[in-house]
């Protein structure tokens, strides 16, 4: 009896952080598997990606409409 | 128009006047008529008339100096039990300095002052002579049994902190929630050494559950703390939640002597890559993920770990953001304020003025010391192995205390190196450590039951 509740406090104790470290490590595994499904399965919209066509685009039109108003003045000089 | 207006508002008038003129005579008619009859009866079994002198000498009586320099010897403490003398008079002083020790350290110093003012001022009350306030039908009395009893404030305030937490950090960095489990072996750790210390030695003497709530302290985690002093040792919460509170606040003090201790300069100063970005949905499917394994492992857990993610739950779906406002603002300072006053009322001398308070509070500095040493050489052993080192400082950010012990590994960090942040690193194992400390109590819960 002497002995026992010493022994019953290490018994909680491998237990305790065997239980803690088991459950983190499992959250550590499927986080990193739920990471590289979602990445892979469901990747977020690359925002940049999407504005700069636009911009792009925007640019574009307004080099054509400066093109177009150049040719028309040098068409009426001319 | 106009006249109109002022016709029916003089209308209105006339009839609220008259309506309360009627009932204000009919109750004065009723109040007469039973007062007369109380006379007759009532009043004058229980009401002798006295002289003037005996009624001054008696209202002296009931005055708090005599109540606190020569006691009632049949007054009883909330519980009903008897006191002793000390606790009584000397004792309610003492604990009365305590409290205001309580204040100057949250009002001066800013330790943890949301969670001290309360308490201490719960503390200050329940120490008050005559009054009662602690007891079943005092407001203390009330509140402490309306939710610390049956374990519901921590619960709430767990939902709160997990609309708080943002478990980026951690995805980004998985890896740092090992820091997290290591730092709960400032609660089993000292677990067996107060067992230890009561079977072979005289200083005191705790069972098994006993300890298992003392030592959970080392959690750094107020409300499991306080969940699971009410589950397994509702004797000891007052001075179980006083101290953990008090350490949790104490964490810049506590924490960084023993993180020099235990580091060498270039440890101290390993630069960590930044964090990657996490997406939207990975952070909207871990706390539902966690919420499984834990379902899956230790039920037991569930309660804690369960609000935690509902909370968190709430704040990362982005959808309800007047209920994840509510959760992190009004509910959570409600439930503090209840919670701070509730764990007060067990500050009261009797229960807190025992040998047994001494103990706890030592126990409780070695169970922080325990866990916090315990993340830092876990982070070390961590390096040992190939990959991205990690900068042990942020190990002692394995102990809950939410954000505090990552600010201190932070603040200890940019002591060695100002351009070193590692705030963002250390929060990773921080909100590690409240799962971790939550998964430590289920296992207690589980053990006991």
């Amino acid at each position: 009896m002497e002995n026992n509740l010493v022994l019953e406090g290490v018994k909680f104790m491998f237990l305790g952080m065997g239980t803690v470290f088991v459950f983190l490590g499992i959250m550590i595994g499927a986080m990193n598997i739920m990471s590289s499904v979602i990445h892979k399965y469901f990747p977020e919209p690359q925002s940049n990606a999407d504005v700069a066509p636009v911009a792009n685009a925007e640019q574009d039109k307004k080099k054509i409409v400066a093109a177009i108003t150049a040719a028309i003045i040098h068409h009426r000089e001319g | 128009m106009k006249s109109f207006i002022i016709k029916l508002l003089a209308l209105l008038m006339f009839f609220a006047f008259s309506s309360v003129s009627a009932t204000a005579s009919e109750h004065e008619a009723v109040s007469a008529h039973a007062a007369t009859q109380k006379m007759s009866t009532h009043q004058e079994e229980t009401y002798q008339a006295q002289s003037f002198g005996s009624m001054v000498v008696g209202f002296l009586k009931s005055t708090g100096i005599v109540a606190l320099m020569d006691p009632d010897p049949n007054e009883l403490n909330a519980q009903g039990e008897k006191m002793s003398d000390f606790h009584k008079g000397w004792g309610r002083l003492i604990m009365m300095a305590i409290t205001f020790l309580l204040f100057w350290l949250a009002i001066a110093k800013g330790f943890e002052p949301l969670l001290l003012l309360p308490i201490a001022f719960g503390g200050f009350l329940a120490n008050i002579p005559v009054a009662n306030i602690a007891g079943e039908h005092g407001f203390l009395g009330v509140i402490y049994n309306m939710g610390l009893a049956n374990e519901f404030f921590p619960i709430v305030i767990f939902m709160g902190v997990g609309a708080m937490t943002d478990f980026g950090p951690l995805l980004s960095n998985p890896r740092t929630a090992l820091l997290g489990g290591a730092a709960q072996f400032g609660i089993f750790g000292t677990l067996v050494g107060a067992v230890a210390l009561s079977q072979y030695t005289d200083l005191f003497d705790f069972t098994l559950k006993q300890a298992s709530a003392i030592s959970i302290i080392g959690g750094a985690d107020g409300p499991t703390s306080i969940y699971i002093a009410s589950h397994l040792a509702p004797e000891l919460l007052g001075a179980i939640a006083v101290a953990s509170y008090s350490y949790m606040a104490m964490v810049p003090i506590i924490q960084p002597p023993i993180m020099k201790a235990l580091t060498t300069d270039e440890e101290r100063k390993i630069k960590m890559s930044t964090l990657r970005h996490v997406s939207r949905l990975e952070k909207l499917v871990f706390p539902i993920l966690v919420l499984m394994l834990a379902i899956l492992v230790l039920p037991d857990s569930t309660p804690l770990i369960g609000a935690f993610m509902f909370g968190n739950f709430l704040k990362e779906s982005g959808v309800v953001e007047r209920l994840n406002d509510t959760l992190q603002n009004a509910m959570i300072n409600i439930t503090t304020i209840f919670l701070g006053l509730g764990v007060g009322s067990k500050l009261a001398a009797d229960q807190f003025l025992v040998p047994d308070t001494l103990a706890i509070l030592a126990l409780g500095v070695v169970a922080f010391s325990v866990g916090t040493a315990a993340g830092v050489l876990m982070a070390k052993i961590m390096n040992l192995f190939p990959g991205t080192k990690i900068n042990p400082l942020i190990g002692s950010a394995g102990v809950s205390a939410v954000p505090m012990a990552a600010r201190v590994s932070n603040k200890v960090g940019m002591e060695y190196d100002r351009s070193n942040m590692l705030l963002m690193h250390a929060m990773g194992p921080n909100v590690a450590g409240v799962i971790g400390s939550a998964v430590a109590a289920g296992v207690l819960i589980s053990i006991f039951q």
